[in-house]
């Protein structure tokens, strides 16, 4: 090979160094293989100068993109007909149709949350306190575990006076619930983004502190050679960052709460498939999951 | 400071709390907001002993975003030290490309931890970062102690309290590590400033390691002259190059200049075969280690990019050229 060809080659690899380095790299590697290298290089040096820029370019779009997903959705949404859903999907459909008709034999409203990344832990947190708007004895016993709950996480290492705004904004919430409230109070709560937050940041980490507590468990559904505390930290706390089976399991386990999900996705079959957490449990909350995304199903 | 802001707000709330907590000065840092913003504060931290900042103790300004602790303060150092750069933001990293983020529940004292544990590593990859040579941070370190913060009115002298030999830092020290792991700095900047320095600093550190060892030490001593006395080194491009690189006035450190040289040495030998004399880059490269780097590279291999496709060009059609084109 050229001499000249392989020392381009090097520079640009030199230069890019840094969070473009695997895409660069892939660019090099083609290099070597093939005789045409000059526009080749020339994508690898594009991306290279730009790293930072083009990193704030995703990040600024991000933004864009939250903040026209919050404008066009409120954080948790009001009660509707179920058969908004069959709108959201072409006729022709016949996947969701079917599934959306199979739902249809179960339930009969659903409430949308803000598809954020946090929508499990809101629709999670609305569907619950409404449930125990008219269970005052439920209610009681579910305000004692959260109210010992900042202890569990105190004790497990995590900061008290960091933690303790959440906490108490979380236990407002329930007390606003023990003195009965309209069913829009509790929602317009709901739709305070600095409550709302405030109440996923507590339930997120409440999931967080359960799976580090139960870490021997939990440890062996965690991909990618992570340690429970370095999941929990990547994952669980951080807000905006999507829930699985693991996060549903150990919330429902940390609140003492039964939680149903709905699965409606591409798969075949024609009909829904739901997954109660803890498995056994006698559900209060029925959840709707499409990939992605969760929303609150009612009979 | 009570009745001006409203105390309903989470991060007046939860700032108020954070100055409270933070009050004292401990042996290892120190925070506390402006007396006219809540939303900017002072900080001092101290280098981490057993490391090139041990004795050192650095300054800076925090400066907290409205919607904290949802969102991630903002660091700036204002003390020269050799690891991070000076006055230039460095925030937590919320790049796709890193997992780590920052978490609501983490506060302005994780912060400062996380900015001694991170003194010790290694600055490439990070962007902001400075890779200075042990000797020029202990440097650093010993005149930090001088520095004084005209807007807090803050000596570094009595910043901390004095570090007691019988107390156990490694404890500190030793959180302070667990958190730099996990946490991600970044500078908060539209150009990739570092990164032509930095790419240019991983290859040929090797070597020039052997006359690094030698010369550093009165590198180390001729430097401090040498970032006062040299404030235009816009001087870099000569030859035919169109683009002089604009000066952000950021002096390179002994072993950054050298190694630049380097690398602009081997890209000369790399163009050689192209038989072009209008790329004779004879000077020393810009010394603004950043946005010209990359301005000047680009140029180069454009440049000895159009050269290959001519002379391919040529070969394959045995074109006569008029060199008066």
């Amino acid at each position: 090979m050229n001499p000249a060809i392989s020392n381009l080659g090097e520079i640009v690899a030199f230069h890019a160094y840094g969070n473009c380095a695997g895409l660069v790299k892939l660019h090099v590697l083609e290099q070597t293989n093939k005789p045409e290298i000059f526009t080749l290089t020339i994508k690898a040096i594009v991306p290279g100068v730009n790293c930072l820029a083009y990193d704030e370019a995703i990040i600024a779009q991000q933004d864009r993109i939250q903040q026209e997903i919050a404008n066009s959705n409120p954080l948790v949404s009001d009660r509707q007909d179920l058969s908004v859903l069959q709108r959201e999907y072409a006729e022709d459909d016949t996947v969701y149709q079917l599934k959306i008709k199979d739902l249809y034999k179960k339930y009969s409203y659903i409430r949308k949350t803000r598809p954020d990344g946090n929508c499990f832990y809101r629709a999670f947190g609305f569907a619950h306190l409404e449930s125990l708007l008219d269970d005052s004895k439920e209610l009681q016993k579910f305000k004692a575990v959260a109210a010992k709950s900042k202890l569990d996480l105190v004790n497990e290492g995590f900061t008290e006076f960091t933690i303790e705004d959440f906490h108490n904004t979380f236990m407002d919430l329930i007390e606003l619930c023990e003195k009965q409230p309209s069913l829009q109070e509790l929602l317009s709560s709901f739709n305070d983004q600095n409550v709302s937050d405030y109440v996923v940041v507590y339930l997120r980490l409440l999931t967080s502190g359960y799976l580090q507590r139960e870490h021997s468990f939990f440890q062996h559904f965690i991909e990618g050679g992570r340690s429970v505390k370095e999941f929990c930290q990547q994952e669980v706390e951080p807000m905006s960052k999507e829930s699985d089976h693991i996060h549903i399991i150990a919330l429902a386990q940390a609140l003492n709460v039964s939680i149903l999900v709905e699965y409606m996705d591409r798969g075949e079959g024609g009909t829904v498939n739901h997954h109660v957490f803890p498995e056994g449990g006698d559900p209060r909350i029925f959840l709707l999951y499409r990939p992605g995304h969760y929303d609150i199903l009612y009979k | 400071m009570e009745n001006k802001y409203n105390l309903k707000s989470p991060a007046v709330k939860r700032l108020m709390k954070e100055a409270a907590e933070l009050r004292d000065p401990t042996e290892h840092y120190h925070a506390q907001p402006l007396e006219d913003n809540l939303f900017e504060w002072h900080f001092s931290v101290r280098g981490p002993p057993d490391s090139d900042f041990d004795g050192g103790v650095y300054h800076g300004r925090i400066v907290l975003p409205p919607e904290y602790p949802m969102k991630p303060p903002s660091i700036i150092l204002l003390t020269p030290n050799g690891r991070f750069e000076v006055g230039k933001k460095i925030c937590l990293s919320i790049s796709g490309h890193h997992p780590e983020t920052w978490q609501p529940s983490w506060s302005i004292r994780t912060a400062l931890i996380a900015i001694i544990g991170f003194m010790p590593t290694k600055g490439e990859g990070a962007i902001g970062s400075l890779d200075y040579t042990p000797e020029e941070r202990k440097a650093l370190a010993k005149k930090s102690q001088d520095f004084c913060c005209e807007t807090c009115g803050c000596s570094m002298r009595s910043a901390l309290l004095t570090l007691n030999p019988n107390s156990h830092p490694s404890a500190e020290d030793h959180k302070a590590k667990k958190l730099a792991q996990q946490i991600n700095f970044k500078a908060e900047s539209s150009l990739s400033r570092q990164e032509s320095s930095r790419g240019a600093e991983s290859k040929p550190s090797t070597i020039t390691e052997g006359d690094t060892s030698t010369s550093a030490s009165q590198e180390a001593a001729a430097w401090p002259q040498a970032e006062v006395a040299d404030p235009t080194p816009a001087t870099g491009v000569e030859g035919s190059l169109p683009h002089t690189a604009p000066s952000t006035g950021h002096p390179l450190s002994p072993r950054q200049r050298r190694t630049q040289q380097h690398n602009h040495q081997a890209r000369r030998d790399s163009r050689e075969p192209t038989n072009r004399p209008a790329f004779a880059l004879t000077a020393r490269p810009p010394q603004d280690q950043s946005y010209a780097g990359s301005v000047v590279l680009i140029v180069v291999l454009t440049l000895a990019l159009a050269a290959l496709i001519f002379r391919r060009i040529y070969l394959a059609n045995e074109y006569k050229f008029d060199y008066e084109l």
